[in-house]
């Protein structure tokens, strides 16, 4: 009853924001100079009037702005994200075989980065003060301070080019494989960009579930439980994991949109093929479909987390009240 | 806060930051070649004659990496100043005048916190073509939401307290109480935040750089890293050195907000710089 | 006795060898890059670098063409030129079938090049406008000129591949099902397209050459990252990559590796030539002193050497050096900075306090790293004389735009200049070319009446001595005008494993159909 409450109530603002992106990108897109009818006209080294203006016709690129724009929101709707001038092909499918890619990277990412941050950062509280305390949080200043391609670039150096222990890039070998054998090829090649893109947030995580386990350490509870004679520990990550999930679900939900601007980035050093890759590729080419439709559906994905991390915090704690 | 750790932090980050801008000022003077010339044979290894080697032109990195600097801390501090001001007068408005006004602008803040931000700005980026100002006002547009939440909490806290209505009362306009009576006392979290917004703008123009959306008439660490990929195997330090300037600037940026007590700063849980 | 005994033995086993390794291999699955992924491999419609690849096993043309650009017969047997130049007769091969069975005869060769090519490729269209098609019988066709048109026998190549007319006339082209199975005459038949991973074409066992082709399967496989095209060379795991497949670093290393081999021949149709074109309506370029200043200025060997690591010659002209029309005695221009200063002092525009004595711009071409290299050394070497530069960065579908609409002061590309000049290179120079809007015409704006008069009647003329004489001099006039700065020939590289036989056998290339290439074990 409260997730079907949250998701009515959630349901009109998100479209709004949608309809919103929509106007925004195509507006956007247009301004730029250049258009598709010339780079297709310009790659096939012709030079004729009348090939450009066939292209243009064909995609509807004579048509008054307005209409365009009123086809493009209607399509929208539909999901009909039109064609790619440069692949053509339809948009939504090509981004539909690169989002999986996308979404591997990230959520294995961002689960390493929360998994790790949080331990460490308990780590960190429970001996606050000491020198290990004061090591992971340098280590933690440092990933957050590492820009994300540098930080790609020399992991890279250092495993693939020096060591020769992990690929430096692709998602797998050139011949597919099947099976597990795939599987496992995949997962080789996971290994560098997830630990590239998960070094920024792994940060602030540390931060987070430091700052959480004091406060839980602090409490009369603790204390309580320690004359009964409770294991600490048992006792501990019971509360703190309950203190801090709430935190980090909503950063999680907060961080989405900046993990695919990190994807963006990640993908293009390690020729990942999710649709990071995919709209730096189709900036390039002016493929005006393609980009505005991966920047819509990496907005739909922002707001659906939004939602997913609304209702999980929801769940896990009905007191928290809306923001 | 923790005495022990509290002073060191400012201390260092501060110094590696001072350190950085004068060698930005004194580029000029202090880089050994023009980082433009062709001043020696192409690729070359960190030698005596080039500290950083040279890339494959023939371009002397060292020189490259400090007139690099410059590059990073204009748009660092010219797009975070503009951030500020339209945050500042988003969160000002907002939580001064609350209700209607308020329900909008934080409406409109939301929005461009569920864009995909970088996206957004190498979209505009090429939109409006490579430039220095081009990267600014891109930059600028993406990275003012947190201020405008932290100024705004801030108003709607102080605007309930004496002193602003004995402004009102002594017949002080909107905008005087908002710019002369509260700002002043907003401002001290704004600039924990500001800071760490020069660090997002730095990373964000090197990331831009690196992927080739960059003046071509500067020098940025982002673009001599990215154009050297291509001979990345061969030639590491095109990538190491820069990158490594660009790692301890803004290294020194956080040690330094981290320092001036921002840790302790709830609204900065909600947007964290960088990437 | 002994000794000779010897001798003999080892000669003979050493003849022997030589023709085992000399023998082609039946079989094999060739693996080739292909990289971008072209959206379509339909000959005429899909004309990306990466399309021809794939489309040139499936397809063929009329004629093929040797290294020094001379016709070959191919699906044409035999052809006749009248002496007026203005009736081409070809006899066509008879026992030539489509990959889906059906003869190829003479209403294919007519529907090309009166229905098809003129109607989806616009270089096409500029060419066989001229001509009017018929059939004399099923195996015979005429092409009918009003003028003649030297360059007509040259035109019979990658623009014009035979498609079947009984499965494409009076279809929509451009969406006809067959597009995406093309079916051709060529020595490869189109099996499989797996979207984002590879093209697999297979033998068509029914060619018309005995017992060709001789591999088996050919794939074309899409890898997005350079580095992983030099990896796929270097293990192996792919024999073939060609033109920008590699970054040209990579090129030199892996043709030093011992089981790859490297060859800059099969581009001789292309010939492509990178130059700066000023926009000579605007001060100082319509100053010709200014123009040749700036080729003093400029160190074209550093161009050849370090921008394009020697894959590259000095281009001294607008025709490229492998065209039978080439004219070697112009104006060389070697590196001269002081010729240069004492030039454009002469011109009035001395340095001021500053040292500069003008601010220009440079629209560089959005191609990749090597041409950034090129447009900021171009910045370089300018500045040293005087000249500001200033860079305008911009994307593929920007540096079309601002090209093609005369937007730019400097603007900096390449040019196929295909095989005859009155194709490839006339379009820049002729006065009557300057059409705003269009790509790859007249954008400088150069008039030059004697020029014209120059291209136009070499374009017409029968006799190829003729011809060669006006080029002659065409080319002079323009390189004493430094009407563009020429910088280098571009030298498209072909890696390929030392197992892979006749992978570049003509002026085609690697786009050639692949019939006597094979594969050693």
């Amino acid at each position: 009853m409260r997730f079907a409450y949250t998701f009515l109530a959630w349901l009109p603002r998100a479209l709004l924001v949608l309809v919103a992106i929509g106007l925004l990108n195509f507006f956007l897109i247009r301004l730029a100079p250049g258009d598709p009818a010339t780079v297709l006209a310009g790659e096939s080294g012709a030079s004729d009037t009348r090939f450009v203006e066939e292209i243009r016709g064909r995609y509807g690129l004579d048509q008054p702005l307005w209409w365009q724009a009123a086809t493009y929101l209607r399509n929208l709707a539909t999901f009909d994200l039109g064609m790619s001038y440069r692949m053509q092909r339809d948009v939504a499918d090509i981004i539909t075989e690169r989002v999986p890619a996308t979404l591997l990277l990230t959520s294995t990412a961002l689960t390493l980065a929360i998994i790790v941050g949080t331990l460490l950062g308990i780590r960190a509280a429970r001996r606050a003060g000491t020198w290990q305390d004061t090591l992971i949080g340098a280590v933690a200043v440092l990933c957050y301070a590492t820009p994300v391609f540098w930080a790609g670039l020399l992991l890279v150096l250092l495993f693939s080019v020096s060591l020769g222990l992990l690929p430096p890039f692709g998602m797998s070998g050139f011949i597919r494989k099947s099976g597990i054998a795939a599987a496992l090829d995949v997962l080789h090649h996971l290994v560098l960009p997830v630990v590239t893109l998960a070094l920024f947030y792994f940060a602030v995580y540390v931060r987070l579930s430091r700052a959480s386990t004091l406060e839980v350490l602090g409490r009369d509870f603790v204390r309580s439980a320690r004359a009964k004679g409770l294991s600490e520990t048992r006792v501990l990550y019971g509360h703190v994991l309950r203190n801090s999930i709430v935190p980090v679900v909503t950063m999680a939900g907060l961080q989405i949109g900046q993990l695919l601007g990190g994807a963006v980035i990640v993908e293009s050093v390690f020729a990942w093929p999710g649709i990071g890759r995919l709209a730096f590729d189709a900036l390039i080419q002016r493929d005006y479909n393609l980009i505005l439709g991966i920047f819509f559906v990496s907005s739909i994905m922002v707001v659906l987390a939004n939602l997913l991390t609304d209702m999980v915090v929801r769940a896990i704690d009905p007191r928290v009240g809306r923001s | 806060m923790r005495l022990h750790d509290f002073p060191w932090r400012i201390g260092v980050g501060g110094a590696l930051l001072g350190l950085f801008a004068v060698i930005a000022i004194l580029a000029p003077v202090l880089a050994p070649y023009d980082p433009f010339a062709i001043s020696g044979p192409p690729l070359v290894p960190p030698n005596s004659s080039y500290l950083f080697g040279t890339d494959m032109l023939g371009r002397d990195v060292l020189s490259g990496m400090i007139h690099g600097a410059r590059v990073s801390l204009v748009v660092g501090l010219v797009s975070a100043l503009c951030s500020a001001v339209i945050g500042i007068t988003v969160g000002a408005i907002a939580g001064y005048f609350g209700g209607a006004v308020d329900r909008a602008l934080v409406r409109f803040t939301e929005f461009f916190q569920v864009i995909p931000s970088f996206m957004f700005v190498i979209l505009l980026v090429a939109i409006l073509t490579p430039s220095l100002g081009s990267i600014v006002a891109a930059i600028s547009l993406v990275i003012w939401p947190p201020v405008a939440r932290l100024v705004r909490s801030e108003f709607m806290t102080l605007k309930t307290r004496e002193f602003v209505e004995a402004a009102r009362s002594l017949g002080l306009s909107h905008g005087a109480v908002i710019v002369r009576e509260i700002l002043p006392n907003a401002m001290p979290p704004v600039l924990a935040v500001g800071s760490l917004m020069v660090a997002t703008a730095i990373l964000t123009e090197a990331s831009l750089s690196f992927l080739g959306l960059a003046d071509p008439n500067m020098i940025s660490w982002g673009y001599m890293i990215g154009s050297a990929r291509s001979v990345f195997r061969q030639a590491w330090w095109l990538s190491i050195f820069p990158g490594l300037m660009l790692f301890l600037t803004v290294f020194a940026i956080t040690l330094l907000s981290e320092g001036l007590g921002d840790k302790t700063n709830p609204n900065l849980r909600g947007n964290q710089p960088g990437l | 006795m002994e000794k000779l005994i010897t001798l003999v033995i080892a000669a003979f086993v050493g003849m022997a060898s030589l023709a085992s390794a000399e023998e082609p291999r039946r079989g094999g699955a060739l693996q080739s890059v292909l990289w971008p992924e072209p959206p379509g491999i339909m000959t005429g419609i899909n004309t990306q670098s990466s399309a021809l690849l794939p489309t040139t096993k499936i397809f063929e043309s009329l004629l093929k063409y040797d290294f020094n650009l001379n016709p070959k017969p191919n699906l044409a047997e035999s052809w006749e030129i009248s002496p007026d130049g203005l009736k081409y007769t070809f006899k066509l091969r008879r026992n030539v079938r489509w990959h889906d069975g059906k003869p190829f005869t003479a209403d294919d060769v007519v529907f090309t090049y009166a229905d098809y090519s003129i109607e989806v490729h616009p270089r096409a269209r500029q060419v066989f406008e001229r001509t009017r098609v018929s059939k004399i019988d099923d195996y015979t066709v005429e092409f009918a000129l009003k003028e003649p048109f030297a360059p007509l026998i040259r035109s019979f190549d990658l623009c014009c591949l035979i498609v079947p007319a009984h499965l494409y006339k009076g279809t929509d082209f451009r969406n006809n099902p067959n597009n995406l199975k093309p079916v051709g005459t060529g020595p490869f038949k189109f099996k499989e397209w797996k979207r984002g991973e590879y093209i697999h074409l297979v033998r068509n066992d029914n060619y018309w050459r005995d017992g060709l082709p001789y591999l088996d399967e050919i794939y074309y496989r899409f890898v997005p990252d350079a580095a992983s095209r030099a990896l796929a060379l270097e293990t192996g795991q792919m024999q073939l990559a060609t033109q920008n497949d590699l970054e040209l670093f990579d090129v030199n290393r892996l043709a030093k590796l011992g089981h790859l081999d490297m060859t800059t021949k099969g581009w001789e149709w292309g010939s492509p030539i990178v130059w700066i074109e000023m926009n000579l309506r605007k001060k100082p370029f319509n100053d010709k002193r200014f123009r040749q200043a700036l080729m003093y200025a400029l160190d074209r060997k550093y161009f050849r050497d370090v921008i394009f690591q020697g894959s590259a010659n000095l281009a001294t002209g607008p025709v490229h050096s492998g065209s039978p029309f080439y004219e070697p005695n112009v104006t060389p221009y070697v590196q001269d900075t002081a010729k240069a200063e004492a030039l454009l002092d002469e011109m009035g525009l001395k340095r001021g306090a500053d040292g500069k004595r003008t601010t220009i711009k440079l629209l560089g071409l959005p191609y990749g790293e090597v041409w950034n290299r090129a447009a900021e050394y171009t910045r370089q070497a300018l500045r040293k004389v005087g000249i500001e530069v200033i860079l305008e960065p911009s994307d593929a579908a920007g540096w079309a735009e601002r090209t093609r609409n005369w937007d730019f002061e400097m603007t900096m590309y390449f040019l196929t200049t295909l095989g005859d000049p009155a194709l490839g290179v006339s379009r820049t120079f002729l006065s009557d070319n300057q059409k705003q809007g269009v790509l790859f015409t007249n954008h400088a704006g150069y008039a030059n009446p004697e020029v014209d008069a120059l291209f136009n009647k070499a374009a017409i003329s029968t006799s190829d001595d003729e011809r060669k004489k006006l080029y002659s001099q065409v080319q002079k006039i323009l390189v004493d005008d430094a009407a563009v700065l020429w910088l280098v020939e571009l030298i498209w590289p072909t890696v390929y494993s030392k197992k892979l036989h006749n992978a570049v056998t003509d002026a085609s290339g690697p786009n050639g159909s692949f019939a006597e290439t094979w594969l050693a074990k």
